[in-house]
This record gives structure tokens, C-alpha cells and sequence, in this order.
């Protein structure tokens, strides 16, 4: 008799943990790996809302840079029976298998920033992701609409169009903007196109020479503010002054990039924001109310910041980033 | 007569080949765009402007490396560590020299206290890891390619963890100098990397190392039975590549004012064993020349500037450094340096009268 009712109880303590457990909700997200203040500001961003979320658990594996270390960690999140996976792509191919077996768990997927080539043969709850296109059609906007106020609207300028890695989403789609964008300003001539492989040292080095060979450069579109940055030495190195001679949009707005607007060595920088924390936590919300999800690309709300602000550039007005520079994380 | 027996040496010489190509590369730009080897100097700064300063100041990094890369080669080795190392340096470097801490917290106020730590910790640094390479090979036994292998992975992610996976930024006046400076109105860059391969040309040719490392890569066995410390000489030699890829690091991270594990020095062992190969230095170790491999370096970056110059579509641009790349070193090959030399022989003899 008495075993009988330790067993009874054993079981009840064995079932009030199940319901316990069952109340918790446990995210997974994996990421993949710290490759700059970018990608630092965004782990950080959904680990502090998700992680911070009552009655929420947070795990969260970095995979290094390593493809197969994100699928070891997709199949790790499976066999722990984890609610729901939040997951950013390293590349584009290869996802197929692995996220058909999330799918088979029935385990809601969410997809964050660089997304898989199988998006339309998978099931998932959501995506959230930048907007290059719209970035790049901004940068040249955002050009187009200060030399109208500079009185400069009419005139002739020459733009120079410093790309990213050649391939690259971001470099794609980015180039696809700018170019568009400058059919609807005729007064904007391009008169270089390269690589400077998003990095501050290659658009040092690539302005340097462009410098040289081009006589005349207006503006300088720049694919992200990294290699914005490397220029402004060179355009100093030549004897220009960066942000007047030469008008600088850059990309991403990192806070090095700020402090350069501030400085008045750099015109403006569009945002690609890595803070898709809030998002993500409404959208977790919204799965656990029985929400119906959405196959739909949804593109953060992301400002475009420069040095007076109040210019508008189709949808979006400028910030100036002097305003809002100490409130930026990365 | 004995000018002519010089010529054909000369023909047979790699350097010689080396040479041929960058004037063959230089005068493509010539033809194409004269105002190519325009030269100024620019009034702000004081220093020298013009494509030619550019194509020697930006090929320093490499130089710098490939200097000690010319060793390890004629040695018999390899070392892939090199391109990590230059992050390791510039991100120990920025460490101290990050505005973002709390003592730099207002941007403008970049004072470093003990500024030396900022430039002896990252070289020492190198040094050692170059020391560990060396420990891997000599005491290990382990095959060059395989020991640096190691650094060459987790040398990037000790960079990482050395700024939290951070970028820092940093406006330190005397960092900025290293490479934004000018002597004599040459960019400080040119004037390290002249430094850097006359020590060590006195250091291999003045004294009798250059030697022993010819001895230690043609023959192990025989330069130990013949009473060198092969170890020793294997110690050496990467502690100053480590050392040369720490320096290198330096000028790559002050050119930007800020540490960038994941692109500095990225690609850098692959440049630098191309620098040493098109300076005519064997990869089965043996014979080896300074000389050489600068001016191989400063092929590869005349090469990257005639892209930049000339606008080549960023599409085209790897297939197009192949090209020309793959042009030089079957120039250079045995087979084709051995008939030309040997057409320049039979014209001599031909004028001599020497060949029926």
C-alpha cells in the first residue's frame, strides 16, 4: 500500500513537472558567429529580449562562421525538443534537408537577416530581413535630394559607386538600387563602378587610385560605411576635404560611421539595422496566440541619419545623427 | 666576351625575369594612360603623390611578410599563419587604443598611457606565436604546412576574443602615424619596408645565416653532420616572420585607424608565397633572394592598382591578376628561361662566328 501511494505521488511530482515545463517556452537561436560590431549588436539584441521575456528560456548557439556547426546546432535544438528556432543563415544553399526536419517536429521556424535559397520549399512562421534594394535606392536618393539643396540640382555630378563583396546579397542587391535610383536623377553621372570588398583597407586603397585616374569625383556612393570610412583617409591624403569636396553616403550606420557625420567628414549613412530583437519577441507572441504566420520578407522600420537631418527621401525623413549618436549600441 | 657569358646568366636569372615583367606591366600602363607615373607632391601633407608611391606604399604589408616568407621558403617550408598574425597584431594593438572603454570615453580624447605597450605587446606577441610555429617544426617534428595551419585557424579567433569580436576605432596621433606620416616626403610605409630589407640583408648576407638556411633547406641531415644547429636556424626563422607578419599588422591596422579581425591580413600567405615564388625563389627551399621577392611584391600590387586604375569590372577583376600572373611565372619557368637563354647564346656565337 505504501508503495503504492509513493508511486502515485512520484508520478504526480513526475506530471506537475511536465505541466511546469510546458509552461515555459523554450527559443532557440542560431547564429552564426561574431564577425563584427554588426552581427554583435544583433546576438545582442535578440538574447536581451528573448532572453529577458517572463516565462521564456533562451538558448543560443554561435556556430563560428561554420555552416555545418549551424546544422549540428539545428539538430541539437531538435532532439532537445526546443519550442521554437530562430535561425540566420551563414550562406544561401545546403538548408534543404535540415529544415525539412524541423519541419517534420512541427517545430515553428523563424527566419532572421540572410536567408536560405529553399524558402519557398519550407514551411516557416516568419522572416525578417534588411532591404537592399530599398538601402541602395535611399543611398542615391538621399544624394539626389542634398545637392537639390545645395542648389546643385541641375548641375552635372559625377558619382562614384564603391561596391561590396562581388556576389554578395548585400552587393546585389545594394547595385540594383543605386542604379535604379539614378535614372530618376539625370543629373547624376556614374563614372566608376568597382569592388572594395566591404572592408575599410580595399575602399582606402581603391579611392586612392580612383583619385588618381578619375578627375572628378561629386559624390561617392559606398556600399557600407566600412569602406566610407577608408576612403575618407585617402580623400584627406589627397588634399580634399571629405564631406564637401567629395558628398559620402555610406551604409549599415555603425557608430564609427556617426561619429564621422558629426565630425563633418561624412554626408550620411543609411540604415541596415541588426536590432531585430523587439520584432522577434512580438512575433513570438503572436505564434503562442495562435496567430496565423506569414511567408511574407517583413523589413525592419530602419532611419536614414546624416548630418542636419530633415531631408526626405521617399517614405523616409532624415535624422541627424549628432541627435541620436549616443543612443547607438554598435 | 665575358659581357656576353653575363648575359646569358642574366637570362637564366629569375630576378632578371622578375624585373622584365613589372617594366612589361608598367609600360601596358604607360600606353594606356600616360598619366599613370605622374608624380607630385601634394602641398597639405608634404609627402609624394602619384600611382608609382601608392603601388610601393601599399605593397609594404606584403614585403614586410614576404621578407621573412623568403626564409621560410628556403627552408623548405611554409608558413599559412602569416595573414592571421597581422590581425592578432592590430587587434592587441587597438586594445589599447579603443576610445570606448571607460577611461577614452569621450571620442577626441585618445590618450594611451604607456604608449610602447601599444606597439612592443603585439610584436612580442607575434614573436612568440612565430616562436610556437618554430617549436611545432623543430622540437615537433611536424611539417611546416601543417604546424602554421594551426595558428592560421585560431590566430583570427584569438583576435576575436582579444576585442570581444568588436571593431575599435581609435584617432591616436602617433598610431597614425606609422602609416600616414612621410620622411623626406616618402610615406612612412616605404621607409619600414626599406628598413626592414636591409636588416635583414645584412642580417643573411653579412653574417653567415643566409648560408645555414640554404644548408638546413637543401639538406637537413647533411647541415646538422656538418655542424649546424638546424633547430636553432628553424627557431629563428619564424620567430622573425612572426615578428615581420607583427610590423606588417601594425602599418595594416594604423592605415585605418582600427582592428579588423576578420579582413586584415586576409589572403596574406597566399600573396606572400606568390611575392616569394615570382622573386625567383624555389618552394623545394634551397637558394633564395631578397631582392627578388620585393620586387614580386610589388608586381601583385602593380597589378591590384592597374585594376583599380583602369576600372576593370570587379566581375573581372581575379581572372584578370590571374592572367598576368600566369603570364610572369611561365616567363620565369625553367623551360622557357632555358630557350631564351639559349637563343641569346647562339646569337653570340652566331656573331662570333661560333655556329655553323
Amino acid at each position: 500500500m505504501k508503495k503504492l501511494v509513493a508511486l502515485v505521488l512520484a508520478l504526480l511530482m513526475a506530471l506537475s513537472c511536465c505541466v511546469a515545463l510546458a509552461d515555459d517556452v523554450t527559443v532557440a537561436f542560431s547564429q552564426i558567429g561574431q564577425e563584427s560590431d554588426w552581427r554583435t549588436a544583433n546576438t545582442d539584441s535578440i538574447g536581451k529580449w528573448v532572453g529577458e521575456h517572463e516565462g521564456w528560456i533562451y538558448t543560443y548557439d554561435d556556430a563560428q562562421q561554420k555552416q555545418e556547426n549551424q546544422i549540428k546546432a539545428l539538430r541539437n535544438f531538435i532532439t532537445q525538443g526546443v519550442d521554437v528556432i530562430v535561425l540566420t543563415c551563414i550562406v544561401d544553399s545546403g538548408w534543404e534537408e535540415v529544415l525539412k526536419e524541423i519541419n517534420d517536429e512541427e517545430i515553428p521556424l523563424i527566419l532572421v537577416d540572410r536567408m536560405p535559397d529553399c524558402m519557398d520549399k519550407i514551411e516557416y512562421y516568419a522572416a525578417f530581413g534588411g532591404d537592399f534594394v530599398e538601402e541602395g535606392r535611399r543611398q542615391v536618393a538621399w544624394a539626389g535630394e542634398y545637392l537639390k539643396t545645395l542648389g546643385r540640382g541641375e548641375e552635372e555630378v559625377s558619382v562614384a559607386i564603391m561596391e561590396g563583396t562581388t556576389g554578395s546579397g548585400a552587393q546585389v542587391g545594394r547595385t540594383e538600387g543605386n542604379l535604379a535610383a539614378m535614372e530618376a536623377y539625370p543629373n547624376m553621372k556614374l563614372v566608376a563602378q568597382q569592388s572594395g570588398n566591404f572592408t575599410r583597407a580595399e575602399g582606402q586603397a581603391l579611392m586612392e587610385s580612383w583619385l588618381k585616374s578619375i578627375d572628378k569625383i561629386d559624390v561617392l556612393i559606398a556600399q557600407n560605411d566600412d569602406m566610407a570610412l577608408g576612403a575618407i583617409e585617402a580623400i584627406k591624403a589627397a588634399g580634399l576635404v571629405p564631406g564637401k569636396d567629395i558628398i559620402i553616403v555610406g551604409c549599415d550606420s555603425v557608430k564609427a560611421a556617426f561619429q564621422a557625420i558629426v565630425d563633418g567628414e561624412m554626408n550620411a549613412t543609411i540604415e541596415c539595422t541588426p536590432l531585430y530583437g523587439p520584432a522577434v519577441v512580438q512575433c513570438i507572441e503572436n505564434l503562442l496566440s495562435g496567430v496565423p504566420g506569414s511567408k511574407e520578407l517583413q523589413h525592419p522600420d530602419e532611419g536614414v541619419y546624416d548630418m542636419d537631418g530633415g531631408i526626405d527621401v521617399g517614405g523616409v525623413v532624415s535624422i541627424k545623427a549628432g541627435d541620436v549618436i549616443d543612443e547607438r549600441v554598435y | 666576351m665575358k659581357k656576353k657569358i653575363d648575359l646569358t646568366q642574366l637570362l637564366r636569372s629569375k630576378v632578371t625575369w622578375a624585373i622584365v615583367a613589372e617594366i612589361l606591366v608598367l609600360l601596358v600602363c604607360l600606353i594606356a594612360r600616360p598619366d599613370f607615373f605622374s608624380l607630385k607632391i601634394q602641398e597639405d601633407t608634404g609627402m609624394l603623390y602619384g600611382n608609382i608611391i601608392d603601388i610601393l606604399n601599399r605593397s609594404s604589408e606584403i614585403t614586410i611578410i614576404a621578407m621573412g616568407m623568403t626564409l621560410v621558403i628556403a627552408l623548405g617550408g611554409t608558413d599559412l599563419s602569416v595573414g592571421a598574425l597581422v590581425a592578432v597584431s592590430g587587434a592587441i594593438a587597438l586594445k589599447f587604443m579603443r576610445w570606448d572603454v571607460a577611461e577614452y570615453i569621450t571620442p577626441g580624447d585618445y590618450s594611451v598611457k604607456p604608449y610602447a605597450l601599444a606597439l612592443l605587446v603585439p610584436l612580442g606577441v607575434c614573436t612568440l606565436m612565430g616562436l610556437f610555429n618554430g617549436f611545432l617544426i623543430a622540437k615537433g617534428g611536424m611539417q611546416p604546412i601543417i604546424a602554421t595551419l594551426i595558428l592560421m585557424v585560431c590566430g583570427r579567433g584569438i583576435a576575436q576574443i582579444t576585442t570581444d569580436g568588436r571593431q575599435f576605432t581609435t584617432k591616436f596621433t602617433p598610431f597614425y602615424r606609422i602609416a600616414n606620416s612621410s620622411f623626406l616626403a616618402i610615406p612612412m610605409p616605404i621607409i619600414i619596408t626599406a628598413v626592414v630589407i636591409l636588416l635583414m640583408w645584412l642580417f643573411v648576407r653579412k653574417t653567415a645565416f643566409g648560408t645555414f638556411v640554404e644548408a638546413v633547406g637543401i639538406n637537413r641531415n647533411a647541415s646538422r653532420l656538418s655542424g649546424i644547429n638546424a633547430q636553432m636556424v628553424i627557431f629563428i626563422v619564424f620567430a622573425i616572420t612572426g615578428l615581420l607578419s607583427g610590423v606588417s599588422g601594425l602599418i595594416y591596422s594604423s592605415r585605418i585607424m582600427s582592428n579588423d579581425s576578420n579582413n586584415a591580413g586576409l589572403n596574406f600567405e597566399m600573396d606572400a608565397i606568390l611575392a616569394v615564388v615570382i622573386g625567383g625563389t624555389s618552394m623545394t627551399g634551397g637558394k633564395f633572394s631578397l631582392v627578388g621577392t620585393a620586387i614580386g611584391s610589388i608586381i601583385i600590387r602593380t597589378i591590384v592598382t592597374l585594376v583599380y586604375y583602369f576600372g576593370i569590372a570587379s566581375e573581372a577583376t581575379m581572372a584578370f591578376k590571374a592572367m598576368i600572373i600566369a603570364v610572369v611565372i611561365v616567363l620565369q619557368s625553367e623551360p622557357v628561361s632555358n630557350y631564351l637563354s639559349k637563343r641569346a647564346r647562339n646569337r653570340a656565337k652566331l656573331a662570333t662566328g661560333g655556329v655553323k
